[in-house]
């Protein structure tokens, strides 16, 4: 036989093993159509497989310094499929597994969990829930390491199903942050960024096991969910928690129906805080609309208004000179059928327009409009919408309320409108706009669109990044503005909110008080703002205060709103060393040689006075305190030091002002012997930690 | 009439050599557009939202490029693939090295590199293993003169079969067994001692073992075996793949419920690649099966004649070698879909989308139809 015919030979051969293979393909297939056919197709009936989304992870809420304002986290729940790990590690594990589940859930007994488990093992049970609670990350990762499980899905049968849940770190301004709920209904950021914070959600195949449960067929996922953006609010959380508390407070105080604090940064329009309380039961108050911003927060305004008119009427008159007197008369104005009334029952009589519009005089603005705007009301209307405010802000929250001007074309406009408009009634806006308006006097006349959103952040990179728009560069003229400023700031200074003056820094704003408009009638409730900015020689932020139907002999902007919005501001100041004006302050030493010790430590000193017979006296007890000599005794002061600025240790003895400045996180060299005579950081300004500080002892 | 006649001239000038394969390979082409469409139905929905097209403009592309593969094979005298084939061979040794270490990841093997530039998925098995066979082929023919003799004959094909299968079955323990197991089959039509394949049968045992515990695979080889022997005796232990086939196999019935209508699709696991059978079986049911079986039993015979006619001994084993490799992995795709062997990844030839396998198996058969073209011309 040749190699040819034996090379074919074999080749025959080998085809026709495979022919026989192929044979057999062929009766595998009649056999699992014909024999087992209505077997597997019962099995298909029952074996309940379906795609199920898989939620992709909701993106983050942040603050404007980064912090978390609301995030969502990934919990776990414990299943398990009994049938998978083999007979050895079963019987061996089992135990230890009972033990540490029954001391980790702490529900069942150990030979519960015991019984529990190798039961559905038995009855060959391939999904067994073995608690519902919601585990996290953490734990997850410890409950890893436990017998059986430590053998992960495919050989210790241990399953952790994801589940999400958003959590708020900081229980702050519900209403502005939001929901959303499983019909995509909501409302905030959570609803006005759905479509950045939500991701797309993606499928898996899932298999339906006894209970009404779930279980992922395969590990992954068919379609990969991809996770939402983080968006960057402009929430800067302790003004927000400043405000929300300063409003809550008084809103018991007073027993309110509702009231809204809104904080903007002066030149870049963000909010910076926002608050919205109603009232949910006796003196208990909770967020539950956003006033500030949506329909339900429309509302004649009041008073506030009147700067609107005042700038209309210093538009039109440049003339127009705010020391001039103006006949305010005995409190009443009879205009056709109705009266306007001052608040004073008597009257302000003669007065200088800045006085009227600092104690709000409704029949000042109505006789400066009627003089005016009274032949034709139409102009005045047109500076309304030529500055800008009868337009809505196109907020970045969802549901802003439209600001109702009207017009003389209006069926509704009547021979009292453009009198009554000009003090605020017959009109309608938002705390919000009237806020961004006010804005605009701020921030010299640029009137900003406030913003809460600055950017969209995906994973460290920036999507989108928003800008405030200008609704109007230069709302006035220059002349216009400084008028306006003055009015505001005589509001404060000597006007209806006097009693927020404040010496260490200047308020500007308006106080409103609005009869509230009930079935057609006004009524004898009121709603209390108050708007302005803060310092007004330099405005930083501004702010609004708003408190609906306050109950009580109170019942004024004065009285209820602005001391919240005084509250707000001194926060702010307080804390905000940037606001400060740098006055270089001078701590005079007692003259003399007595006391030598000038200041130091309290306890100390008073131990050595008392050891040494001197008298001494104090008023309180402090940590560090000043010598301060009172005749024949040493009165101790108070040498406290506030965290960020330079302490004073001057007449300290070296080891203390190193005790505290060290402390700072300063790095003290020094000159010279005895006491501190001098610090070459100034008292009360700013430091860097680690800066070096010379002191010059003497 | 004469348009007709000019289309007679140029496919004579063009397309050379066994026409019954190249009508053959025309139908798995149709077929395998018809199924993977339907197959990718629902991935395709998912992956690109609704834009079914594109799976089915991408794979018609790639069964061209394969044709285009295999035409441009078939033109090359089967000769030069001795010297092409062993130059092949050493590329893959570095590549499958590199694959494994550092290859994409799928299914938790990673059997991918991806190629630059082009940012093509490529898989270097489908090149090893054509390759190798080629080279088996020509190293047979060499040696048919000398083909007791153990150690100028035998040691080098072992060598070469034991390190390419070996190094395959570090990320693919299937597709290293069927290739190995093709070898022994190639040896024994070339004639090779039975005694010295026995032996053979005993390293590739060991050194598969060796392989699997250093690669990434022994657990899930161990795993397919152990359930596919205890669903035996248990149909509870049936693999959920595997269920998920039989069900769609059972619900085709004979003439299946028709073009794009599988239900299955949707829960069978690459049902456009390693469980393509069972779509073509419950859309075309068992008439579709009989008509691809038929399809892969006549190829091999096209292939066994061209072996036949083939003067020289190179190009017998080469035509035949080849043939049985693909037929062979097309036989154990479908045993598996029916569930006569272990779940496997193994695509069908021709069939199952994917680029690097459509494309081999077109460089294949090319060179089947080019040592076909010798007995056809003279």
């Amino acid at each position: 036989m040749n190699i040819k015919n034996s090379i074919l030979i074999r080749v025959r051969l080998a085809f026709i093993v495979v022919f026989l293979f192929g044979l057999a393909i062929i009766l595998r297939i009649v056999d699992i159509q014909f024999f087992e056919g209505s077997n597997w197709m019962k099995i298909a009936s029952e074996i309940g497989l379906k795609y199920r989304t898989v939620k992709a992870t909701r993106g983050n809420i942040y603050s404007d310094n980064g912090s978390l304002i609301a995030t969502s986290l990934p919990f776990y729940r414990l299943a398990f499929d009994p049938s998978i790990p083999t007979q050895e590690l079963f019987k061996k594990n089992i135990d230890s597994l009972a033990i540490q589940l029954s001391h980790f859930f702490k529900d069942k007994q150990v030979k519960d969990y015991k019984r529990i488990i190798q039961n559905a093992r038995i009855s060959g049970r391939k999904y067994l829930i073995l608690n519902n609670r919601k585990i996290n990350y953490q734990e997850k990762k410890q409950l890893q390491q436990w017998p059986i499980f430590r053998e992960g899905r495919m050989a210790g049968g241990v399953i952790f199903e994801k589940a999400e849940t958003r959590l708020r770190p900081f229980a702050l301004s519900d209403r502005t942050i939001g929901f959303i709920n499983e019909n995509n209904k909501g409302a905030g950021l959570e609803y006005s960024f759905n479509q950045y914070l939500a991701g797309k959600d993606g499928q898996a195949l899932f298999q339906k096991m006894a209970g009404g449960n779930w279980k992922p067929v395969y590990d992954e996922s068919t379609i990969r969910p991809e996770d939402g953006y983080d968006i960057a609010s402009t929430i800067n959380i302790n003004i927000q928690d400043v405000t929300e508390s300063a409003l809550n407070r008084a809103l018991i105080q007073h027993d309110a129906d509702y009231g809204c604090a809104v904080v903007m940064e002066t030149a870049t329009g963000e909010i910076k805080a926002i608050s919205n309380l109603s009232k949910v039961g006796t003196e208990k108050y909770r967020e539950r609309y956003n006033y500030a911003v949506g329909d339900q927060g429309l509302t004649e305004p009041g008073s506030t208004f009147k700067l609107v008119t005042m700038m209309a009427l210093m538009q039109e008159n440049p003339e127009l000179i705010l020391d001039d007197t103006i006949a305010t008369g005995n409190g009443s104005y009879r205009v056709y059928d109705r009266i306007i009334r001052d608040t004073k029952p008597t009257g302000y009589g003669n007065i200088s327009i800045k006085d009227a519009f600092a104690k709000s005089s409704n029949i000042a603005m109505a006789k400066l409009v009627k003089k005016q705007f009274g032949l034709n009301p139409q102009n005045y209307i047109d500076y309304i919408h030529k500055m800008g405010i009868s337009k809505p802000l196109d907020f970045q929250i969802m549901g802003e309320g439209t600001p109702y001007i009207k017009s003389p074309k209006d069926a509704s406009w009547s021979g009292i409108s453009l009198l009554w408009m000009s003090y605020g009634y017959e009109l309608k806006l938002t705390p919000l706009q009237t806020l961004a308006f006010y804005n605009a006097i701020a921030n010299n006349g640029v009137y900003l669109q406030p913003i809460i959103v600055k950017k969209i952040i995906k994973a460290d990179k920036e999507v989108v990044h928003f800008k405030p728009q200008v609704v109007n560069p230069k709302i006035c003229s220059e002349q216009t503005l400084q008028n306006a400023r003055q009015l505001l700031e005589a509001v404060v200074e000597n006007g209806t909110a006097s009693n927020i003056k404040e010496s260490h820094y200047k308020i500007a704003g308006k106080t409103g008080t609005a009869q509230k408009l009930i079935n057609g009638k006004y009524s004898r409730k009121y709603y209390t703002s108050f708007v302005g900015y803060f310092p007004a020689e330099k405005p930083k932020y501004s702010c609004i205060v708003v408190i609906d139907n306050p109950k009580g002999y109170k019942q004024y902007g004065s009285d209820v709103a602005a001391p919240v919005f005084k509250e707000i501001a001194d926060k702010i100041y307080a804390s905000d060393i940037a606001m400060h004006t740098n006055y270089p302050v001078k701590y005079t030493m007692a003259k003399g040689i007595f006391p030598v010790i000038q200041a130091g430590h309290q306890f100390d000193l008073e131990l050595i006075c008392k050891k040494l017979g001197i008298s001494q006296k104090s008023n309180s007890h402090e940590e560090w305190v000043r010598a301060q000599r009172n005749d024949n005794y040493v009165a101790w002061q108070s040498n406290k030091h506030q965290s960020d600025l330079m302490p004073n240790v001057n007449g300290m003895t070296l080891r203390d002002a190193l005790f505290i400045l060290e402390n700072q996180g300063l790095h003290v060299i020094y000159k010279g012997t005895g006491r501190v005579k001098s610090q070459s950081i100034p008292v009360g300004n700013k430091f860097k930690k680690g800066s070096t500080i010379l002191l010059k002892l003497g | 009439m004469e348009n007709i006649e000019n289309i007679k001239i140029w496919l004579n000038n063009n397309i050379k050599g066994d026409r019954y394969i190249w009508m053959i390979i025309t139908a798995f082409g149709i077929i395998s557009i018809l199924v993977v469409y339907s197959a990718t139905g629902t991935l395709a929905y998912k992956r690109m939202s609704g834009n079914v097209e594109y799976y089915l403009m991408k794979h018609s592309l790639l069964v061209i490029l394969g044709i285009l593969a295999m035409w441009l094979a078939h033109k090359i005298d089967y000769r030069y693939f001795a010297g092409l084939s062993k130059l092949a061979l050493w590329i893959s040794v570095p590549l499958l090295i590199y694959t494994w270490q550092f290859g994409t990841t799928l299914n938790e093997a990673s059997r991918w590199i991806t190629i630059p530039v082009i940012n093509q998925a490529f898989q270097p098995s489908d090149l090893a293993k054509l390759a190798l066979i080629a080279s088996l082929a020509h190293m047979l023919s060499k040696k048919q003169q000398k083909i007791q003799e153990f150690k100028q004959a035998f040691i080098p094909m072992l060598g070469w079969c034991g390190a390419i299968c070996g190094l395959i079955a570090l990320s693919d323990f299937s597709t290293a067994l069927l290739l190995f197991v093709t070898c022994l089959l190639l040896m024994f039509i070339g004639r090779v001692p039975i005694k010295y394949l026995l032996m053979l049968c005993m390293t590739g045992l060991l050194a598969g073992t060796i392989a699997l515990a250093a690669g990434q695979r022994l657990n899930t080889a161990v795993n397919r075996v152990k359930h596919f022997v205890s669903s035996f005796t248990n149909p509870d232990e049936v693999p959920f793949q595997a269920k998920q086939s039989y069900i769609a196999i059972a619900s085709g019935g004979v003439i299946g419920k028709g073009p794009g209508q599988s239900d299955q699709r949707n829960f069978l696991p690459h049902p456009y690649s390693d469980f393509i059978f069972a779509i073509i079986l419950e859309e075309y049911g068992l008439m579709g099966g009989l008509v691809v079986l038929f399809l892969y039993l006549m190829l091999l015979y096209r292939g066994m004649r061209t072996a036949t006619y083939s003067d020289k001994a190179f190009g017998g084993l080469l035509a035949a070698g080849l043939s049985f490799a693909i037929v062979l992995q097309a036989l154990v795709n479908m045993g598996v879909a029916v569930g006569l062997g272990p779940i496997t990844g193994l695509p069908l030839p021709f069939l199952s989308m994917g680029g690097t396998s459509l494309l081999f198996m077109g460089v294949a058969i090319g060179i089947v139809i080019s040592v076909s073209k010798e007995k056809v011309e003279t």
